[in-house]
């Protein structure tokens, strides 16, 4: 019986990380098709990569993107964490499930709901809607991080700090940030990481010439075909993650990250 | 009221004013624009037309074709669950009892490609499963197979590759659960003559189904809105909901594609209380 679960738990590992492998291992690839075993390795598909205009341009909207998005969703959901963390009652169970839900909501809904509204306001830029969506999307995760940090943080030295008669801002500055930042930076970067993935909000708010990375990846894969520079791309994004996420064991550590 | 108090107050209505202020013009206006489009009829010239109407659900529900597609995302949905509930307890039972440390390790490795753009991971399957993907390869070089077996563009390669995309979920939330059991309960189990499929089934199963409900609760609607894999995965012919709400956008049929976003939002409710139903995970709890 044992030994079935471990083969399963094998597969299990298989059927998530094979994808990926893959698609990492043929961006290095010299032949124009990907065969296996890979011949050799080059970097002739970053360089198409990087050569093609519409691709380098994906690239750089996605960042700034991902930047500008998770920089407003942390001011705001650092705001909405701290609000909610220490309040019980109806109108805050009320006031969280508000704040979470986009974690859970078919995010392909609200692209089409906001596209609907930029539409009905008159219009509105490509890269501002963007941005909109993707502070919506990535606010959540810094609410539930920065609330996990404050109810972590023992109330007796927030009392203090009152009791000093620090005010509010003061007390903040002086106690409560040194304590929680590993969560403001945690959820922040959560935030970017899924603003530079994010796909079904983004389907519905790109235009003609303002195209996300992933988009980008998605309009090639299904308009041309056995392009290995789409496992370029891929692997960029990849690499992305994997320096951001690098940076956050660094400044953070991940089994908190985990635990969360 | 000292001045102190009064900048108290002032401070965490500051504090909330700017998440509910994105909270409300963002996501809830948005959601009630979009059921006000989709009780109008459609429109060539405005968004939709001046008369409210119910003519979108009729539609929906009245169509065969839209019923067809309602049933395969069922299905597809069902399928996902299953299989993810298998592959996951599984994963998740062998894993629970190792060291804090490794169990840390193996969930990381797990939940770095959640951190992957959909689009990369239904592309590492795309170069996987077609007609000369590694699978076939392998296959044909072991002697398995003597043609490429088709794969792509099939009912059972998306629901397979969404699987797989939202496996690591599904393993992390019954992992967790499962790693907080008090050993004690098992043995108390054993003591008492239970066999192990006893001490499972009134034990272990009990206590890790608000693991599994929140799991499956994940699960399911991250696959109802996974247009991306469905499309590269299934082909144009192989349709989800998702895919309809997508086209009929493209087509600008605007009330049409809001109405068949509430038909979706309806099938997230009632599945994930019926989940929540039959898993209760609420009375395990209680019992604490």
């Amino acid at each position: 019986m044992h030994r079935l679960l471990v083969a399963m738990t094998v597969f299990t590992y298989l059927f998530i990380l094979l994808p990926i492998l893959v698609v990492v291992v043929s961006a290095f690839s010299p032949t124009e098709f990907f065969v296996f075993p890979p011949p050799g390795l080059s970097l002739r598909w970053f360089a198409t990569f990087f050569g093609t205009e519409s691709m380098r341009n994906a690239f750089t909207l996605s960042i700034q993107l991902a930047i500008v998005s998770s920089i407003l969703a942390t001011l705001v959901g650092t705001m909405g964490g701290l609000y909610i963390a220490r309040r019980r009652g109806l109108a805050a169970s009320i006031l969280q499930g508000i704040f979470l839900a986009p974690l859970v909501f078919p995010a392909i809904v609200l692209g089409l709901s906001l596209l609907l509204f930029f539409k009905l306001l008159g219009g509105m830029p490509a890269f501002t809607g963007l941005v909109i969506a993707h502070c919506v999307l990535g606010m959540p995760f810094v609410v539930r991080s920065v609330a996990a940090s404050v109810l972590a943080v023992d109330p007796v030295l927030e009392e203090a700090a009152q009791s000093l008669r620090a005010g509010p801002l003061r007390g903040f500055a002086l106690v409560t940030l040194p304590l929680i930042w590993p969560g403001i930076l945690a959820g922040g970067i959560f935030a970017f990481i899924l603003s530079f993935g994010e796909l079904n909000a983004a389907l519905f708010l790109t235009g003609p010439g303002i195209s996300t990375l992933p988009i980008e990846i998605f309009d090639y894969l299904q308009f041309s075909v056995g392009q290995l520079v789409i496992a370029a791309a891929s692997a960029l994004q990849i690499g992305l993650i994997l320096i951001v996420v690098f940076g956050l064991e660094r400044l953070v550590g991940l089994a908190r990250v985990v635990r969360s | 009221m000292t001045k102190l108090v009064m900048t108290r107050r002032l401070a965490s209505f500051a504090l909330l004013a700017p998440p509910l202020f994105v909270s409300i013009i963002f996501f809830i206006v948005p959601l009630g624009l979009l059921f006000w489009v989709s009780i109008h009829g459609s429109s060539s010239s405005e968004l939709y037309s001046d008369q409210i109407t119910a003519e979108n659900y009729i539609a929906i529900i009245s169509d065969s074709f839209y019923l067809t597609i309602v049933q395969r995302t069922l299905g597809a949905g069902a399928t996902i669950l299953a299989l993810c509930l298998v592959f996951g307890y599984a994963t998740a039972y062998v894993l629970a009892p190792l060291s804090p440390r490794a169990r840390l390790w193996l969930l990381l490795l797990l939940s770095l490609p959640l951190l992957v753009s959909n689009v990369v991971r239904a592309y590492g399957w795309l170069t996987l499963l077609g007609r000369q993907g590694l699978v076939n390869v392998v296959l044909q070089k072991a002697g398995a197979i003597d043609a490429p077996l088709v794969m792509l563009n099939t009912f059972q390669a998306v629901a397979f590759a969404l699987m797989t995309i939202m496996l690591p979920y599904m393993v992390i939330s019954i992992c967790n659960a499962l790693a907080t059991i008090d050993s004690y309960y098992r043995e108390a189990a054993q003591s008492l003559r239970a066999n192990p499929f006893q001490t499972f089934v009134h034990v272990t199963w009990p206590l890790s189904s608000p693991g599994v409900a929140s799991g499956m609760l994940l699960v399911f609607l991250m696959s109802l809105s996974a247009y991306v894999a469905i499309v590269l995965l299934g082909g144009p012919r192989m349709k989800l909901l998702v895919s309809l709400i997508f086209d009929s956008a493209a087509t600008f049929r605007w009330p049409l594609a809001a109405a068949m976003s509430f038909v979706l939002l309806a099938i997230a409710l009632v599945v994930c209380a019926l989940i929540l139903m039959v898993l209760r995970p609420q009375r395990v709890q209680g019992r604490g």
